[in-house]
C-alpha cells in the first residue's frame, strides 16, 4: 500500500519542535484520554494535524490523539463521523467545524457526553459548548497579506484579484471583508472575488479563465485559500508573467517553489501543527479537571468571544526555507503560558 | 444552401447544441475581446479535454439506462494511484499510467459485475462503491497530495501543439473518435444502445445483457481513470480531492446534449457540445465578474436556458414534421 510521507526535513523539524514544546509544557495527563482530531473534509491544510496529534499523544502521555477525516467536505459526514468516534470511545475532540452554526448541536452532544471539544482552524458561532477556538485570525491574516501585496505592487492605484475558498467556510466572508478593507485603506480596488474554488478542478478552470481574459486588468493577486494559491502560482509560472504580483496562503510545495523562483512574492503561513498539538493538550487538560478561566484574555472575532490566535506570519523569498521554525517558535511561545493564561487547574 | 438542406441540418441532434455553443461564443467574445486569445482558447480546450472524458464516462452508462455515481471516485482513485506510484514506488510513467488505467477498468467492471450479479440498481451499487473507492483514496493519501510527479507528465500537462492546442486535448480527441466509432460502427456499440433501449428485447435477441453491462461499466471506469490522470498532468500534483466535483458535470453535459436518461440514445458529438456549453457558461461567469454568492444560481439558470432552447427546437421540428 502506498504511504504518504512528509518531507524528511520538515518531519524532523516538527518532531524536534514537539520535544521542545514538551519540555516547556507541564506533563500530567489522564492516561485514558483519546482525542480525535477531525477536519471538515480532506484538505492539504490539515497535513500537519496528524503529526501534531501524534506528537501531543507522545509528549503528554495520551492514550491516543488520532487524525480522522470525513470522506467529503460536508457537514452531515463530519457530524456522523463525530458521533461514530464518540461511540468508539474517543473522549475528547479537536474539530474544525463544518459549519459555524450547523455544528453547534453536534458539539453540544459531544460535551454532554463528557467529551470536551476545542475548535481549531475555524470557530463556532457563539453561544456554543466548545471550550474555545484556536485558529488563525483569518481576517487579520488576509488583511496583512493584502498589505504585503500592496507594498509589492508599488505606488499608484492598483487592481487586485482575490481568490478564496468555500463560501460555506466560516472564514471566507471574513477574508473577503479583510481584503476589501486593506485595499480601500490604500486607495486600491478589488476588481474581482473568485470564490468556491478550494478544489482542483474549479480552481484551475476559473483562475486560468480569468487570467486569460483579464491578465492585463489586474496588478496583483491575493489568494486566501490553499488550492487557488497552488493553481494561481502555476498559472503565473505558465504565462511567465512577473508583472502581476501575488501573495498566497499556506505552504504547498508548489507555492514555496514559486516564491523561490520569483513568480509569487510571498505567502501567509498558518500554524495547523500548533493547532493540533495545543488543541490535543488542552482537551487532555480539560479532561483532567482543568477549567477554562472565566477571565481568560481571549480575543474576539466575528463568530466567537473565546478566540485564541494560533499565529500567522508573512514569508517571502528570504525566509521561505525557515517557515517551519517560525511556526514552531509560535507554538512554543503559545504553549509555554497556555495553561496559566487560559486554564484553572486543581 | 437550399432550404431543404438547412431543414435537414436543423433536424440533426447536434444542430441545436452547436448553435447555442456558437451563440455563446459570439456573445462572450462581444463583451470580452480577450475571450478568443490564444491563452484562453488553450484554457478552454484543456477544460474541454478533461470534462469531456468525465462526461463520456457517465454517457456510456446512461446509454445502458443506468447511472454511475462513482465516476469521480474512480477518477480520483486512478489519479492518486498514478501520482503515488510515481512518487512512492518511482515507477516509470508508462507503467504507472497502465496500472492506473487498469485500476479504473477494474473498479468499473466491479460495478458492472455487482449490478449484474445482484440485480440491485446501479444507483445503490455505485453509491456504495463511491464510498469504498473514495475511502481507499483517503486511506492511501491520508488526505494529502502527492507532489512527486514525473517531469515528463508535468511537461505534457503544459505543452501545446503549434502553440495553441494543448497536448491534453490529444488523448481526448482520440478517445472521442474511438467512442463514436464504437457506438455507431461496432456491434458492441449497438448492443450497448440496445440494452439501454429495451433490456428485455435485447436479451431475447441473444445479447448477453450481463456482459454488456460489465463492459459498459469497465469502459466508464477507463474513461474516468483517463480524466483523473490528465488532471494530474494539468495540476502537476495528485490531489486526493480530484473527482469530488465531477458528478453534476458528468450528468449535465450528456443531458444538455440530448441524452435520454432512460437509455438507448446518446451521442458523442452532442455530449461534447454539452461539455463546451458548460465550460463556456463557467468562463462567462468569471469573465463577467458575477457575484461569487450568485454564481451557482446563474450557472443553473443558464444550463436550464441551454436545455430549454434545445428542447424548443426539437418541439418545433416535430410540429413541422406533423
Amino acid at each position: 500500500m502506498l504511504r504518504r510521507s512528509m518531507p524528511r526535513v520538515m518531519r524532523a523539524l516538527l518532531v524536534a519542535g514537539a520535544f521542545g514544546c514538551a519540555a516547556i509544557g507541564p506533563v500530567y495527563a489522564a492516561s485514558d484520554t483519546m482525542v480525535a482530531l477531525v477536519p471538515p473534509g480532506p484538505h492539504p491544510y490539515f497535513a500537519t494535524w496528524k503529526q501534531g496529534g501524534a506528537d501531543a499523544a507522545k509528549a503528554f502521555g495520551l492514550k491516543a490523539a488520532d487524525f480522522k477525516v470525513p470522506q467529503q467536505w460536508q457537514l452531515s459526514e463530519q457530524n456522523e463521523l463525530l458521533e461514530s468516534l464518540l461511540a468508539q470511545g474517543y473522549n475528547g475532540f479537536v474539530i474544525f467545524p463544518g459549519d459555524p452554526v450547523g455544528s453547534v448541536s453536534t458539539v453540544s452532544e459531544m460535551v454532554s457526553n463528557g467529551a470536551p471539544v476545542v475548535t481549531a482552524g475555524g470557530c463556532l458561532k457563539d453561544p456554543s459548548d466548545a471550550a474555545f477556538c484556536l485558529a488563525t485570525d483569518t481576517g487579520n491574516s488576509a488583511y496583512l497579506g493584502t498589505k504585503q501585496l500592496i507594498r509589492a505592487m508599488g505606488p499608484g492605484k492598483k487592481r487586485i484579484l482575490h481568490l478564496t475558498g468555500f463560501l460555506a467556510d466560516p472564514n471566507t466572508q471574513l477574508r473577503i471583508d479583510a481584503v476589501e478593507k486593506a485595499a480601500t485603506e490604500s486607495g486600491d480596488q478589488v476588481v474581482q472575488v473568485i470564490a468556491d474554488i478550494d478544489a482542483p478542478e474549479p480552481a484551475a478552470e476559473k483562475v486560468n479563465a480569468y487570467l486569460a481574459a483579464h491578465a492585463n486588468d489586474v496588478d496583483g493577486i491575493i489568494s486566501t485559500a490553499w488550492v487557488p494559491s497552488v493553481v494561481a502560482a502555476n498559472a503565473l509560472r505558465k504565462i511567465g508573467d512577473k508583472r502581476i504580483h501575488m501573495v498566497a496562503i499556506d505552504t504547498d510545495q508548489v507555492v514555496l517553489q514559486a516564491i523561490k523562483d520569483g513568480y509569487v512574492d510571498g505567502t501567509m503561513i498558518q500554524n495547523p501543527y500548533g493547532q493540533a498539538y495545543i488543541g490535543a493538550y488542552a482537551v487532555d487538560k480539560l479532561r483532567s479537571g482543568c477549567q477554562v478561566k472565566a477571565d481568560a484574555p481571549f480575543k474576539s472575532n466575528a463568530l466567537t468571544k473565546k478566540f485564541i490566535d494560533s499565529g500567522t506570519a508573512f514569508v517571502d523569498a528570504h525566509d521561505v526555507d525557515s517557515y517551519v521554525q517560525t511556526m514552531q517558535d509560535k507554538t512554543k511561545q503559545l504553549l509555554s503560558t497556555f495553561a496559566t493564561t487560559y486554564l484553572t487547574c486543581k | 444552401m437550399s432550404k431543404q438542406s438547412l431543414l435537414r441540418l436543423a433536424q440533426a441532434d447536434w444542430f441545436g447544441p452547436l448553435v447555442v455553443t456558437l451563440a455563446a461564443i459570439a456573445i462572450i467574445r462581444g463583451f470580452s475581446p480577450d475571450f478568443l486569445s490564444p491563452y484562453n482558447i488553450q484554457t478552454l480546450l484543456i477544460a474541454l479535454a478533461i470534462n469531456a472524458l468525465i462526461a463520456f464516462s457517465q454517457m456510456i452508462i446512461i446509454a445502458i439506462g443506468q447511472m454511475n455515481l462513482s465516476v469521480g471516485a474512480i477518477g480520483g482513485l486512478a489519479a492518486i494511484a498514478f501520482a503515488g506510484m510515481m512518487q512512492v514506488w518511482h515507477l516509470p510513467v508508462a507503467l504507472a499510467a497502465i496500472l492506473s488505467l487498469l485500476i479504473g477498468i477494474f473498479c468499473g467492471a466491479l460495478n458492472g459485475a455487482l449490478i449484474s450479479a445482484t440485480g440491485i440498481s446501479a444507483f445503490v451499487i455505485t453509491l456504495a462503491t463511491l464510498a469504498i473507492y473514495k475511502g481507499i483514496n483517503l486511506g492511501i493519501t491520508q488526505a494529502q497530495p502527492f507532489y512527486g510527479i514525473a517531469a515528463s507528465v508535468k511537461h505534457f500537462g503544459n505543452a501545446a501543439l503549434f502553440g495553441l492546442i494543448p497536448m491534453l486535448a490529444v488523448p481526448t480527441a482520440i478517445i472521442a473518435v474511438a467512442l463514436w466509432f464504437l457506438l455507431t460502427r461496432l456491434p458492441i456499440g449497438r448492443f450497448i444502445l440496445a440494452v439501454g433501449g429495451n433490456e428485455h428485447a435485447a436479451s431475447l435477441s441473444g445479447i448477453s445483457v450481463r456482459s454488456v453491462v460489465i463492459l459498459a461499466h469497465a469502459i466508464s471506469g477507463f474513461l474516468a481513470a483517463c480524466a483523473g490522470m490528465l488532471l494530474v498532468a494539468r495540476l502537476q500534483l495528485g490531489q486526493p480531492s480530484i473527482g469530488d466535483d465531477w458528478l453534476i458535470l458528468s450528468f449535465a453535459a450528456p443531458v444538455i446534449g440530448g441524452a435520454v436518461l432512460s437509455g438507448g440514445h446518446v451521442s458523442v458529438v452532442t455530449t461534447l457540445l454539452g461539455v463546451a456549453m458548460v465550460a463556456l457558461i463557467t468562463q462567462a461567469l468569471v469573465v463577467f465578474s458575477i457575484d461569487p454568492f450568485l454564481v451557482q444560481v446563474v450557472l443553473g439558470l443558464l444550463i436550464l436556458a441551454a436545455v430549454g432552447i434545445n428542447r424548443l427546437r426539437e418541439t418545433h421540428l416535430i410540429a413541422r414534421r406533423a
